[in-house]
């Protein structure tokens, strides 16, 4: 058997064990060891699994990845999700599909605390699918807007994926940070102007609440000021070079107690709550990157990685084209592979290709987690969907596909302006550099 | 020249795997590439070598034990940042202070591995294939040119760890912190400046954040780069190891190359950028080398702790280092290639 | 006020509801993951905290990286055994959720078979390197401190969760 064919059988074992509900990262792992024991020997590849899991436990920039996430866990126990909710509601709420507007700027504001698109869905789900159901929301928009408004949470940083991608490419994760924010609030604007057409066509689909009254909306704002100065600190301290991005995001954990502090509320059982939570999710997170990081070397061992990447080339009459073909590969390893799987996968791959053609590795990195987290809401597999079909039963999965349809062409019109204007991306970074 | 094996039609060619944590167009995998193409053509295709870049194979920090255990057959290995099992390795490349080229560090690490066992301990199941000097590194600072050593005073600085305690007692504020955030720290000022080789101007783009460089020598010795395994050393036939052996030079030579080249791409592109280049006072550059020099005595007593006399291996290297004129290259008595 | 939707990250973080592999084991061992956990997460936060604070009132934390390093393993190793604890590791439920229940019972077997023999193989891999580097004296930069009981506490909760989905996996069997 060719080093090719088994990189090919290594990618269909992968499929089959994820469908067979074997963890991801176990999958990854496991056929990643598997694949170098063929290749080059069973010893190389404990030694290999061996050297790798140390290595990424014990590295000091993906230790921000578990601080961002208790900074996100300690806000949401002070109630800044739903805060967060209810003030763009209070704003919102009276127009036609206000709640699911307002749902978009909870995602954005969650998504500025946290650094995953998941736990933002989530959250601002449980707050707001209950309320846009009472209001008569219908379900495909109220879950559309939500699936599609949590992937903000990927990309408005703190963002666990830039991280990650820094780490892997070699650049400044307080620039990728500063190249993202214009990308992450033009999306949102884009998931916006979708809902407000939407409703303009169908008023039926998102009906208008009563509007609240201007005494009503100040308490409202006030009740998030707090935290908008939280973020306003951390976000703006690492930009201003008060602290680094690895270190912004203890800082970030500081300030998010004393906000909770000073809201009160503190208890020893919702510490633990949040401290538990956030282990939770790291232990889930360290082992898709440890089995991502074995997978990942065997396919280069396999050369699969080669003739790809010659495909890209080859297909190379502009460097556009080339971006195109990339992002048609992410989005179809995107629909059955996990983002952050997919994206310590491609970057090896991509990027060296991707500044061949003389792209930016900063641009790169958002348009690798632009493209991936179109990954996260696209059926088959759009693990944001299956978040909220968790937490909503009732709703089929069916319907909550279809709502995201309009979002989805947002998604791809936004992209392609990312590839297109460059400038989007480089401007801000360049600006505060 | 090797006998003429190559047209035997039962002889197919061994595949030997490298591995590299740069990219293929870091100066470093430009020597390696020149390297292979030497190997394959001087073994008349008899050894193919397949290059896997970009730390896609090895990792950086345990590539060491990684071709020991045949991950790759051969490998770029970075004893100087290895934490464990290489502790004379590491050492002793900070004890070549007044050491001139990149050329005599490599020809003292070559005097001290053959005089002192612990080097071979602690490259064991390894080929060495090219011992490496570096370019001497110099102080790039953001706005305040570093002129002499007073300017040390107060300076924040990211410096390597063996560079800690001579820039503390200058009163500088060495900082560490990883070298993917140091582009950023000084363009914010969270750092003052950075210790680096000059090529790093061009392939960091420390130019755009950075305005001046001071070429102040931190002393920096050679340390065993390349390396094969046992193991796949053991699937060469005799005359194929001899040829392995024979292209340490090759290799060697290849890096020198591309070292100086970088570094003066790095120079070249400070000055079209902008950037102004102070040079240092011999005085306080002999200064400096002395404090270099008594801190290198510290660190190589302090491996006694670890049952290693870095002492003896310190005054060795000084020794050859004062020895040598000023004009010839330093030879040992009788250089020894790899273990054969 | 302790939000009511607070286990929404439970969700979240599973995907979709991924059963726990294996029964609560003994409440004391998952204590003491707990607080191995959270002391490496806060004192993370305080050390990378101090650190800055240092920087912007005149003293430097030198070795500040080292020991958030340290602490990261402590995070890391905890947070895998609590993640197999409750079982949160992400896994897709597309296809093995239209199997029937007993369908269900044998897949999740499997998987849990499969989890058992990867954290074997990571043990196996891990036991080596550090046997390896064990008389290598490996310790870090500046405080030196010794690497060798991290590699042991890593190795040790690679065991654990090889354990918990071994248990798990013929826990289902009987049931
Ligand atoms: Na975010
Ligand atoms: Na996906």
């Amino acid at each position: 058997m060719t080093p090719e064919l088994v990189g090919i059988v290594g990618i269909l074992v992968l499929l089959a064990a994820l469908a067979g509900g074997v963890p991801i990262g176990i999958a990854l792992a496991l056929v990643g060891m598997s694949g170098i024991a063929v290749l080059i020997g069973p010893e190389p590849a404990v030694i290999k699994a061996g050297v790798v899991a140390f290595e990424t436990i014990s590295k000091y920039e993906l230790g921000v990845l578990p601080l961002f996430l208790l900074m996100a866990h300690i806000c949401f126990a002070a109630g800044a999700s739903r805060d967060f909710f209810s003030a763009a509601a209070a704003f919102l709420g009276h127009r036609r599909g206000g709640l699911a507007l307002a749902s978009i700027g909870g995602c954005a504001g969650f998504g500025a605390i946290s650094g995953s698109s998941l736990a933002t869905v989530a959250t601002v789900t449980s707050v707001a699918l209950p309320e846009m159901r009472r209001a008569g929301y219908d379900p495909g928009l109220a879950t559309g807007a939500l699936a599609a408004g949590g992937t903000l949470g990927s990309l408005v940083p703190p963002s666990g994926a830039l991280i990650v991608f820094g780490i892997i490419a070699e650049q400044s994760i307080g620039k990728l940070f500063a190249a993202a924010i214009i990308p992450g609030v033009t999306q949102a604007i884009f998931y916006m102007a979708t809902i407000a057409i939407l409703c303009a066509i169908n008023p039926a689909l998102g009906p208008a609440t009563i509007r609240m009254p201007w005494r009503e909306r100040w308490p409202a704002l006030r009740r998030i000021a707090d935290i908008l100065l939280l973020i306003l600190f951390v976000i703006g301290g690492l930009m201003i070079g008060w602290f680094t991005p690895t270190e912004a995001a203890s800082v970030g954990v500081a300030g998010a107690l004393l906000l909770w502090m000073f809201r009160g509320g503190i208890t020893r059982v919702a510490f633990a709550d949040a401290l538990r939570a956030t282990l939770r999710t790291t232990g889930m997170i360290y082992v898709v990157i440890i089995g991502a990081i074995l997978f990942a070397t065997f396919i280069s061992v396999s050369e699969i990685t080669e003739h790809l990447a010659k495909l890209v080339t080859d297909a190379h009459a502009t460097p556009t084209i080339a971006i195109l073909v990339m992002a048609l590969v992410l989005l179809l390893l995107g629909s059955f592979l996990d983002g952050l799987a997919l994206m310590l996968l491609t970057t090896p791959i991509f990027l060296p290709i991707a500044e061949q053609l003389g792209m930016s590795p900063v641009w790169f990195g958002i348009f690798l987690v632009r493209t991936m987290e179109i990954g996260f809401v696209h059926p088959p597999l759009g693990l944001n969907v299956y978040v909220i079909q968790a937490m909503a039963r009732d709703i089929p999965l069916g319907t909550i596909f279809r709502g995201i349809v309009p979002f989805l062409i947002a998604d791809f019109i936004h992209l392609g302006l990312i590839i297109a204007f460059p400038i989007i991306v480089l401007w801000l970074p360049k600006v505060i550099a | 020249r090797p006998a003429d094996q190559s047209n035997s039609p039962d002889d197919a060619p061994i595949t030997l795997t490298y591995a590299s944590p740069y990219p293929p167009t870091h100066p470093f995998s430009r020597a390696d590439i020149s390297w292979m193409k030497a190997v394959e053509a001087q073994s008349h295709g008899r050894i193919r070598i397949k290059p896997f870049w970009g730390g896609a194979l090895l990792s950086s920090d345990q590539s060491m034990v990684e071709i020991r255990h045949g991950v790759a057959d051969i490998g770029l290995i970075t004893p100087i940042y290895t934490r464990g099992g290489v502790h004379l390795l590491r050492a002793q490349s900070g004890f070549y202070g007044g050491v001139r080229t990149i050329g005599d560090q490599v020809a003292i690490y070559d005097c001290l591995a053959q005089r002192f066992p612990q080097f071979d301990r602690e490259l064991a199941g390894l080929h060495v294939l090219a011992v490496q000097g570096g370019n001497f590194p110099g102080v790039l600072t953001r706005t305040r040119a570093v002129r002499s050593l007073v300017d040390f005073k107060g300076l924040r600085l990211r410096a390597q760890t063996d560079a800690n305690d001579v820039l503390r007692q200058l009163g500088a504020n060495p900082v560490n912190m990883p070298m993917g955030e140091v582009y950023s720290a000084l363009a914010k000022g969270i750092i003052d400046g950075v210790v680096a080789p000059a090529d790093t101007i061009k392939s960091l783009h420390f130019s755009e954040v950075a305005k001046h460089f001071t070429p102040i020598r931190f002393s920096r010795g050679a340390y065993p780069a390349r390396a094969m395994s046992d193991r796949a050393w053991r699937r060469l036939p005799p005359d194929l190891q001899r040829l392995m052996a024979a292209s340490r030079r090759v290799w060697e030579a290849a890096l020198n190359t591309e070292l100086l080249k970088a570094e003066d791409a790095g120079t070249e592109f400070g000055r079209q950028n902008g950037m102004a280049f102070t040079p240092f006072p011999a005085a306080d550059q002999a200064h400096f080398d002395a404090l270099y020099t008594a801190d290198a005595k510290t660190q190589a007593g302090r491996l006694a702790s670890l049952g290693i006399d870095g002492t003896s291996v310190l005054a060795e290297a000084q020794r050859i280092i004062a020895a040598a004129g000023t004009s010839d290259p330093i030879r040992c008595a009788a250089s020894k290639g790899p273990k054969p | 006020m302790t939000d009511p939707h607070a286990t929404v990250f439970d969700d979240a973080d599973i995907g979709p509801d991924a059963a726990p592999p294996a029964q609560v084991p003994s409440s004391r061992a998952q204590r003491i993951v707990f607080w191995i956990g959270s002391v490496g997460l806060l004192s993370a936060a305080a050390i990378d905290g101090i650190a800055v604070l240092g920087r912007h009132i005149g003293f430097t934390f030198l070795g500040s990286i080292e020991l958030v390093q340290v602490a990261v393993v402590l995070i890391a190793s905890s947070a895998m055994i609590g993640a197999t604890i409750v079982g949160a590791h992400a896994a897709v439920h597309i296809v093995t959720e239209r199997l029937s229940p007993r369908g269900v019972r044998v897949a999740q077997r499997v998987a849990d078979a499969l989890s058992a023999l990867t954290f074997l193989l990571f043990a196996i891999g891990s036991v080596w390197v550090a046997s390896d580097l064990w008389n290598g004296h490996e310790r870090t930069d500046l405080l030196l401190l010794p690497l060798r009981w991290f590699r042991l506490l890593w190795i040790g909760a690679t065991l654990i969760i090889m354990v918990l989905f071994a248990r798990a996996a013929i826990k289902r069997t009987a049931a």
